[in-house]
């Protein structure tokens, strides 16, 4: 039985001179057993914490925790962890056998235990008789099954997974994403598994680790991520593709933006008065055409705007629309208030250069503070229908 | 018209001619510079080794009458023969090499010597190729520099200095003053006294080498090492060293050779040539020398059974310095 446990973990480098924070005062507390998942963009501290966890780096400050242990200052070696490395890392001069019984050796368990768990470890990551093969001899695929079983034969406390699939094609992905699902129900450990891919991490894990800039933005369930981000920037990272954000003020009873306007009543969010800058958050999913107004539940007033760009993806259409077509979506300045990505039914009648109108599941709008980031509230009260909608409208008209 | 192309070859020279083909077809002239250059360097490295293999063979007596180069009579016509013949011919110099002087003891002695000192240049270049290659440290630069200048320094500025500390016979002071700091022991006319400077000296090359193998190795395969259970030293020899051994077989390979062929060190070290006192392979063949004779053709005999283990260790080694370990560590 053993979590993870990060205490104020800092790491700094001292690059020529310049010193850079690649991790800022992490904390992280991690259950036996769990699958987490650290997410977030190229340098963004990810890898670095992962490597204080292995011991691979030792950080500036703080402590880590494995189990009720304090190994901050072990080397790899002695903090009972498996670590699978984005390159793979087999050693080329090695067989599979020996590639996969390398730490039992240098542990010097009796040869019948060797083979016995070798023999499982390929059974799970079905290598049987390949044992004898050379890592050049096999195929991309094999060798990260490999790099597995060497992982799993020790049977360690923790799996750090440092973007293992991140090499491998995208069917075989796929295949790898389930079987290290199975995986993680076989054998029971804690799970901690980098990547850059969101989708991995949706899929994949118990709870996900957003990290940007070196800090924690958010580390919840894959759901609680997606529905109810904490800042912008996880509102941004997660969902693919991400999600719309419009900046607005706040008025006495709606929030206006340059080219719509959304009821909403600033009572019902603690600390917002009128005059705040917000952001606003909609999902591409929670756009709907026009004429499936009566079917959303909340819906907001009518929003006018022309269709640019479809992009069909089999199971739904990906229609970016501007919502002032004076300005086009190439003026990047503008794109993020002016641009709307819908996601509609793969049969619905829309044409590129078509005007249409949309409107906004108000449940599913989230509002942040545009000076911190930070998320206000994940879903609009009701406002009284009627006069707010219609006037609205009427704005959004001009 | 395109069909009568005026040749104005025909009015040049041969030279002219010539030089027309080498600049519109410069292949031939590459390959032709390229057999040039082979043969030279055949010629200048087999020509001493024909020579010795010639004075070896030729009965002591004949050694100093009469020329190497024979007179030929061809049809007719008489000449000098270009290349030297045996005259002669004692094959038993070989064995009598072995009777005279206990040579297999000297070569035993430089077999020794170069052993122990490729074993140990081996591990502590490796050590600190490990540094210079893998590890980054305000100074590492700078350090390697004086370490490659180190190597340029002539060894003959170390002899007296090392002799008489190896003498063993006065305490090491600290320079400028009489404050003695250890009295060394006395190491002259044992293998220590040749095995330490030879190491100091050899080390600097191996360490570049192993520097650049070493550097290169993916950062990943030691990290996975070090996870999987070793320390960095358990990384670097099992895991490192085995991945660069094409850098560390040429490193050994030239330490070897170096040690195996050096006399200026082990000449002084050996207070004199002794196979007992640990002379090497040169010091034996000295000692076919007396005051009154030179006995040329053992000489040459012994030099060609000392060159054989040489000759053999590269040819084997060769293509271990060729077979390259790498390909399949990691996916790119």
């Amino acid at each position: 039985m053993a979590g993870v446990k990060l205490e104020h973990v800092t790491k700094r480098y001292d690059d020529q001179g310049e010193i850079v924070t690649a991790v800022d005062d992490m904390n992280l507390d991690i259950d036996h057993g769990e699958f987490i998942c650290f997410v977030g963009p190229s340098g963004c501290g990810k890898s670095t914490t992962m490597e204080t966890i292995a011991g691979l780096t030792i950080p500036s400050e703080g402590e880590v925790y494995i189990g009720d242990r304090e190994v901050t200052n072990l080397p790899p070696k002695d903090r009972g962890i498996a670590m699978v490395f984005q390159n793979i890392a087999l050693f080329p001069h090695m067989d599979v056998y020996d590639n996969i019984s390398f730490g039992l050796r240098l542990r010097d368990y009796p040869q019948d235990e060797i083979d016995r768990r070798v023999e499982r470890a390929s059974e799970i990551v079905q290598l049987e008789g390949m044992l004898d093969r050379m890592p050049d001899e096999m195929s991309g695929g094999q060798r990260q099954r490999v790099a597995i079983a060497r992982a799993i034969v020790r049977e360690p406390d923790v799996f750090l997974m440092d973007e293992p699939l991140a090499n491998l094609d995208a069917k075989l992905k796929v295949h790898m994403r389930t079987e290290l699902q199975r995986l993680h129900k076989e054998l029971d450990t804690t799970i901690i598994y980098v990547t850059h891919d969101q989708e991995e991490a949706m899929t994949l894990s118990d709870r996900i680790a957003v990290l940007n800039s070196g800090s924690l933005q958010q580390i919840d369930p894959p759901l609680t991520c997606y529905n109810e981000p904490d800042n912008l920037f996880v509102a941004g990272f997660i969902g693919s593709p991400s999600m719309n954000f419009v900046s607005g003020t706040v008025s006495e009873n709606t929030i206006e933006t340059p080219n719509f306007s959304l009821a909403f009543d600033p009572a019902t969010v603690e600390g917002l008065g009128v005059g705040d800058e917000v952001t606003i958050g909609i999902r591409p999913e929670d756009i709907y055409p026009g004429e499936l107004r009566s079917e959303i539940r909340d819906p907001s007033s009518l929003i006018s705007a022309r269709v640019d760009i479809l992009e069909p993806m089999g199971d739904e259409i990906f229609a970016y629309m501007l919502l002032d077509e004076s300005e086009t979506s190439m003026d990047q300045e503008q794109t993020t208030n002016n641009q709307l990505l819908m996601s509609i039914e793969p049969d619905s009648d829309i044409r590129e250069e078509e005007d249409i109108e949309v409107a906004i599941d108000r449940r599913n709008v989230h509002i942040f503070d545009s000076a911190t980031g930070e998320a206000l509230v994940h879903k609009l009260e009701p406002v009284d229908t009627g006069a707010g909608a219609a006037g609205s409208e009427a704005e959004s008209d001009d | 018209m395109a069909t009568t192309t005026q040749e104005p070859e025909d009015s040049d020279g041969p030279l002219a001619r010539w030089t027309q083909g080498a600049i519109q077809n410069p292949e031939r002239v590459y390959r032709a510079l390229f057999y040039a250059a082979m043969v030279f360097f055949l010629v200048t490295t087999l020509f001493p080794f024909y020579w010795l293999a010639v004075l070896a063979v030729t009965p002591e007596g004949n050694l100093l009458a009469g020329s190497f180069l024979p007179t030929v009579n061809l049809f007719g016509v008489s000449g000098t023969f270009p290349l030297p013949v045996p005259k002669g011919f004692n094959p038993a110099a070989f064995v009598t090499v072995f009777e005279q002087v206990p040579f297999h003891l000297y070569m035993l002695n430089s077999f020794a010597l170069a052993v122990t000192t490729t074993v140990i240049v081996l591990f502590v270049a490796s050590l600190a190729g490990y540094v210079f290659g893998r590890l980054r440290f305000p100074g590492r630069a700078l350090l390697m520099l004086g370490i490659l200048a180190i190597s340029y320094f002539p060894p003959a500025a170390f002899v007296i200095p090392l002799f008489q500390a190896f003498a063993g016979n006065e305490a090491i002071t600290i320079p400028f003053t009489s404050i003695p700091l250890f009295t060394p022991p006395r190491l002259l006319n044992t293998p220590g006294s040749m095995v330490l400077p030879f190491s100091a000296l050899f080390m600097p090359l191996s360490i570049f080498i192993l520097t650049t193998f070493y550097g290169q190795i993916p950062d990943g395969l030691e990290d996975a090492a070090r996870v999987e259970g070793t320390t960095r030293l358990g990384a670097l020899f099992r895991v490192i060293m085995p991945l660069s051994a094409p850098g560390v077989a040429t490193a050994s390979v030239l330490t070897f050779i170096a040690v195996y062929n050096e006399y200026f060190f082990s000449s002084i070290m050996a207070t004199s040539p002794e196979a007992a006192k640990w002379s090497p392979i040169v010091g034996g063949i000295l000692s076919y020398q007396t005051q009154y004779t030179t006995q040329f053709n053992l000489m040459a005999a012994a030099s060609i059974v000392g060159v054989l283990p040489v000759v053999i260790l590269v040819i084997v080694a060769q293509e271990r310095i060729v077979s390259g370990l790498t390909s399949g560590a990691l996916k790119e």
